[in-house]
């Protein structure tokens, strides 16, 4: 293990950890301001991960093809919360559960209507596809690196507008007491339909940077859904940035124990057996953390209700 | 009042549950003349998941704790089966027991460490605790690993399960005898407090009483009757995989329990039913309907899910009540 494989992999870590704060942010917001367990997150990836691919394809143009595809993003959520989501605010959370459990199949099969069952490959354009030294004689792929820049700028982004602007103290004010923040005068059901928006549009984008990396394919979304949600436990509900800490906490945490857990474990077993078993393990790592951190912090690190 | 009272009072409360259980105990007869043994090998599917997911009810809708993991239960269940038998083991009361008794201790251990949080965070604790449990079993390449490992039918002795319809009533019984000791459990001291503790926790708690043991001990008997589920479901299946226990098992048995009716006895079995049966009916209306897109039936289940929230207050048991006029 050399030090240049550990840098890489940090950086990798890191790009998955920003990725995952792109899905976490809406959902927190989401979960904490409107008390809504929307399972369907995961599919607003989906959707922005194929709006690229496709409307690239269509375009022959990268760049295009992503600037169409983030409004598309934005529509479906200010549609989808506008034609359901606010019928539900009310409903019980199982109630909750069980609708966006619906949109998850419906979402899923409407892709796979559209577009076949088999995952979608897209062309990274010339100007992302090479490497660059970020030490002299560690070269890494360029687009990793456009995806980490990009992450960290909707990071801030989200920052700015969270905690220094109008809209944003209205968001915090609805996060930390909805009914106080109505009485002042707030309209809150404008804000509910805008973080959703915006939560889809975010959610969008991190498919649309991961779809070049891994496959675009129907039921994408769930796996990082579930990892998302872990994220914002960490973080805690309705805390924009405990969700960027605990992202990129669980996005190292994932990424290192994949490429260590292997090599610790082939120093006291067979090496098939390391092989075998080091995936499965680093995988548990994650829930492992979310665990420790629970019985130390039950409501998350940086819960704003707390 | 005597028992016996107890539960004939319990079978009219809940004629809708004691029905589905006739009618699964009539129904070989029925594919026998008919010869459609397919039809039993799903009535199997759907008494073992209808099952799990009345153990499950038993925490989320009677306790109002949401355990987002207990297909890790059922999976465990199996597993009591498929390693007893890599070892030699092929009793299947033992198999049985076995299950029963790691479920239970595994039941008191995650909802000892789970208990102390509440709301979404345990939901997602719960989750944790399956998901470790699931790459656990993955990483075991002795016990097949990602494959899984196929079982032989357990034996039990009297009851020979090659004979097919001997495993069917096993199930059945098995159905049964946890319907009705959910039924007395609900109706007990032990149920009233737990229901309570759903209503409102600090009341329960000014009323002197410790709320953690009575969670704790509905958390393990729920483990438990899952556990019971997912031993027959190996032996009905003849093999066990990680993937029984995959977070979206969790979840099918949650949706399983709100599509039925949350916190009704008879709700899980006939969401169960409604569940498997749409998915083996739907794919053959879409068959007729619209040829090409026969495959693509969860276009038409999804948005079924989301008629039955919008439309039918408490699930199906809901919508059952206001046709009879309040009757379960």
């Amino acid at each position: 293990m050399t030090i240049t494989l550990l840098l890489e992999q940090m950086f990798n870590g890191l790009q998955s950890g920003v990725t995952l704060f792109l899905i976490a942010a809406g959902l927190t917001l989401i979960l904490g301001i409107m008390d809504f367990v929307f399972l369907a997150h995961g599919a607003q990836v989906m959707i922005g991960a194929y709006a690229a691919a496709s409307l690239t394809a269509l375009t022959g143009n990268f760049f295009l093809g992503i600037l169409l595809a983030i409004p598309i993003t934005f529509a479906s959520g200010f549609l989808l919360e506008f034609l359901l989501i606010r019928h539900l605010y009310r409903r019980d959370h199982m109630d909750q559960v069980l609708a966006t459990f619906g949109l998850i199949l419906f979402f899923n099969e409407l892709i796979r209507i559209g577009f076949g069952p088999a995952a979608l490959f897209s062309d990274l354009p010339k100007a992302l596809s090479g490497f660059v030294n970020i030490l002299p004689e560690a070269p890494y792929p360029m687009f990793r690196l456009v995806v980490i820049l990009v992450g960290l700028a909707c990071a801030i982004g989200i920052h700015v507008l969270v905690s220094h602007t109008r809209v944003g103290a209205m968001v915090r004010a609805g996060a930390n007491n909805e009914a106080m923040t109505a009485a002042l005068g707030i309209n809150i059901r404008l804000l509910r339909r805008f973080v959703f928006a915006v939560g889809a549009c975010f959610a969008g984008v991190a498919g649309m940077m991961i779809g070049p990396l891994t496959a675009v394919e129907p039921g994408m979304g769930e796996p990082l859904l579930i990892l998302s949600l872990v994220v914002i436990i960490i973080g805690g509900i309705g805390s924009v940035r405990g969700a960027f800490v605990a992202a990129v906490l669980v996005g190292m945490v994932d990424t290192m124990g994949r490429v260590l857990l292997p090599v610790i474990l082939r120093s006291f077993m067979g090496q098939a057996a390391a092989d075998g078993a080091g995936p499965a393990l680093a995988s548990m790592m994650v829930y492992i953390l979310m665990s420790l951190i629970l019985v130390f912090r039950p409501t998350g690190l940086f819960s704003p209700k707390g | 009042m005597g028992a016996l009272k107890i539960l004939l009072d319990g079978a009219n409360r809940n004629r809708t549950l004691f029905v589905l259980l006739a009618g699964f105990a009539l129904f070989p007869i029925y594919t026998g003349i008919a010869d459609l043994p397919f039809w039993n090998d799903l009535a199997m599917r759907i008494m073992i998941l209808g099952m799990a997911a009345m153990g499950l009810n038993l925490v989320l809708g009677y306790g109002g704790m949401v355990s987002f993991g207990h297909a890790a239960f059922v999976g465990v269940g199996a597993y009591c089966v498929g390693i007893s038998q890599y070892y030699g083991l092929y009793n299947g009361w033992i198999h049985i027991i076995m299950a029963l008794g790691a479920c239970g201790a595994l039941g008191l251990a995650i909802g000892y460490l789970s208990l102390r949080t509440s709301g979404i965070y345990f939901i997602m604790i719960t989750l944790a605790f399956a998901q470790m449990l699931f790459f656990l079993f993955v990483s075991l390449e002795q016990f097949g690993g990602d494959d899984g490992m196929s079982i032989d039918r357990a034996e039990f002795i009297i009851i020979d399960l090659w004979e097919p319809l001997r495993l069917y009533y096993l199930i059945w019984a098995a159905l049964t005898l946890s319907s009705i000791l959910l039924m007395f459990i609900v109706r007990s001291r032990f149920g009233v407090v737990l229901q309570a503790i759903k209503g409102n926790e600090s009341r329960v708690e000014a009323m002197g009483l410790a709320p953690l043991p009575f969670k704790i001990t509905g958390y393990v008997i729920s483990a438990m009757i899952c556990g019971l589920a997912g031993a027959l479901f190996a032996s009905w299946q003849e093999y066990v995989s990680p993937d029984i226990m995959h977070w979206t098992r969790s979840g099918e048995l949650m949706i399983i329990i709100i599509l039925g009716g949350l916190g009704t006895l008879s709700g899980p079995l006939l969401g169960a039913v409604v569940f498997l049966l749409l998915e083996e009916i739907l794919p053959e209306l879409m068959h007729v309907v619209a040829p090409n897109y026969a495959e693509n039936w969860m276009i038409i289940f999804g948005p079924i899910l989301i008629a039955v929230v919008l439309f039918a207050r408490g699930g199906l048991m809901g919508l059952v009540q206001r046709v009879t006029g309040g009757r379960t």
